[in-house]
């Protein structure tokens, strides 16, 4: 059994992997959040993974996943509104022409 | 070798490719919907780990989240059929050694451990969606409605940030 | 053993409802009408736009399909007739739904045409107004039931059906899923009149005849879910269960079909302003009524 949970947190730690490259190489604000997800998702496996084959008796485990859930969802929300608020000033989100915060 | 790590190793292989082609195809509506075919992969992989409810959920939430993820695609892209090619990536170098260094140390994380005693079994599915019901309800229930107000707070927040200024005005 | 009975059943009322359907828009009943129409598909020409996304186009219908078949596999049609009953199933059969959009999606750019494209996007506007009124009128149904399963959902209703217990939630669900079937009058994704079909414009022969089917199987998965959240499932005097699951699915789909044809199309901009401000608002009136009702009489 203890495969299984190597097999489950490797899938989690590759989306972790691919989700970093693509929220740090994307130039687009979509795409970046594209990679977030990813890696949100990488944490989601590694949560059930731990629920199933550690503490199956213990529901908290998957109240946890509920909440990175509505994470997801509410990362999605803001960075959209955030998208859709830049896009109407500047006419794209493309990140590399957004430099007003970097001093 | 037991069905389940079959099943698994399938889905996650499947999880992982879909998260590679997010990243190379270059249609933008194909890399939306790569990423919701790797959610749903990661929602079958909760189904072969028993947790029905979550997998369930996972694979019916992220349907919609990544056909909205596909409109935005459109929307903001210069090129979403990705006809031109176009390269939409910077500081590559680093991003690749990044999302390499990441994944070799959550590898190292992974494998290096002693994990202790495996669970061999778990609650039914209809024990677990009332055990979760209770957890949720019960000893949980602060952390989840804090989790509704932050998601009504971002709902507001995002509607705000969103709308045309002075729309009213302008009618 | 299940399956089949169940798949059989499935071919057989998808072939009676395409008879309603005709029956409904052309006027007169013929029975034979939907082979013919199905095999003078089959013989025509598949077209293939140019430089379409072809993996879409052709993965489109078909997933079309097998999110209905998905849907379908939750419904029971009598107590042991049911292809797996979940401790999820009224949550799974809002999962495989849930897929008709991205179906729809998919075709619709696929082809790279623009009726299509502009008619798949439309039907995101649409889901966003009808999903919320799909998933809460269940919560109801299932507090009443104190679980998922659909089969302990039908036998929660051996007092008294749903319909009668919330008729609040019975409308909106079924509003709710005649958007999700694109019947008319919320039919603006295939909108014969104004975008030339739609995302059906671009399809043809075998694709389309696919398409079609699965139309109908959804159409029939929302009336079984009508049916057994609403209306007692097979639960009936005198006539065996399975009989009067399909005599109220059949019903059901037929009233969905045809009913919506008397009325004028609503633009998706209004329906989604209706969906949010009055449909959420009543579905979360019904939410604390029937919390109060199950609360304070049991039946």
């Amino acid at each position: 059994m203890i495969l299984e949970l190597m097999i489950a947190l490797s899938v989690g730690a590759g989306l972790f992997g691919i989700g970093l490259y693509g929220a740090l190489s994307q130039t687009n604000l979509v795409m970046i959040i594209m990679g977030v997800e990813l890696i949100l998702a990488a944490a989601l496996v590694n949560l059930v993974a731990f629920w199933r084959y550690l503490h199956p008796d213990e529901p908290a485990g998957q109240m946890f996943v509920l909440i990175v859930m509505a994470v997801m969802a509410v990362e999605m929300a803001v960075g959209f509104a955030i998208a859709i608020a830049r896009f109407r000033v500047r006419g794209s989100v493309e990140m590399e022409e957004a430099r007003e915060l970097k001093g | 070798m037991t069905v389940q790590m079959i099943f698994l190793a399938f889905f996650g292989g499947a999880a992982v490719w879909f998260g590679v082609v997010v990243f190379r195809t270059h249609s933008m509506v194909r890399s939306a919907l790569a990423l919701l075919f790797s959610q749903t992969a990661i929602g079958a992989m909760f189904l072969v780990m028993q947790a029905e409810f979550l997998g369930v959920l996972q694979i019916m939430m992220m349907a919609t989240e990544m056909s909205v993820m596909a409109i935005f695609m459109v929307m903001f892209m210069m090129d979403p059929g990705g006809m031109g090619k176009m390269d939409m990536t910077h500081q590559k170098r680093l991003s690749l050694w990044a999302g390499g260094i990441g994944l070799l140390a959550a590898l190292l994380l992974v494998w290096l451990p002693d994990w202790g005693p495996v669970a061999l079994s778990v609650p039914g599915a209809h024990e677990q969606a009332a055990d979760l019901g209770r957890e949720l309800l019960g000893r949980s229930m602060l952390i989840f409605q804090s989790a509704g107000l932050t998601i009504l707070t971002a709902m507001v927040a995002a509607t705000m940030a969103a709308i045309v200024p002075n729309a009213e005005q302008r009618k | 053993m299940s399956i089949l009975v169940v798949l059989l059943s499935l071919a057989a009322g998808a072939y009676a409802l395409a008879v309603i359907e005709r029956w409904a828009v052309h006027g007169h009943l013929s029975l034979t009408g939907p082979a013919w129409a199905a095999l003078a598909l089959m013989g025509r020409e598949s077209l293939l736009a140019r430089k379409s996304d072809r993996l879409f186009f052709e993965l489109g219908p078909v997933l079309l399909l097998v999110a209905g078949l998905m849907a379908v596999a939750v419904i029971p049609l009598a107590p042991e007739l049911i292809i797996t009953d979940l401790a999820t199933g009224a949550l799974f059969l809002n999962a495989a739904l849930a897929y008709v959009l991205v179906a729809l999606i998919m075709a619709g750019w696929g082809p790279n045409g623009a009726y299509a494209m502009i008619a798949g996007w439309r039907f995101l506007g649409q889901f966003i107004a009808y999903a919320m009124l799909i998933v809460m009128p269940i919560t109801a149904v299932a507090m009443r039931a104190e679980s998922l399963s659909t089969v302990e959902i039908v036998a929660s209703q051996a007092q008294l059906w749903n319909v009668l217990y919330q008729p609040m939630g019975f409308v909106l669900f079924v509003v709710a899923a005649m958007g999700l079937a694109w019947l008319p009058p919320l039919d603006l994704p295939d909108a014969t009149g104004e975008l030339a079909g739609g995302v059906e414009a671009e399809y043809t022969g075998v694709r389309l005849a696919v398409l079609r089917l699965a139309r109908m199987v959804i159409i029939l998965a929302l009336a079984g879910a009508t049916v057994t959240f609403y209306l007692g499932g097979w639960l009936g005097p005198w006539l065996p269960a399975w009989a009067w699951s399909a005599i109220k699915i059949l019903v059901v789909a037929a009233a969905m079909l045809s009913v919506g044809r008397y009325m004028p199309r609503i633009r998706e901009a209004r329906y989604l302003a209706l969906s949010w401000k009055l449909g959420i608002s009543l579905a979360l009136a019904n939410i604390f009524v029937v919390g109060v009702i199950a609360l304070v009489v049991p039946i």
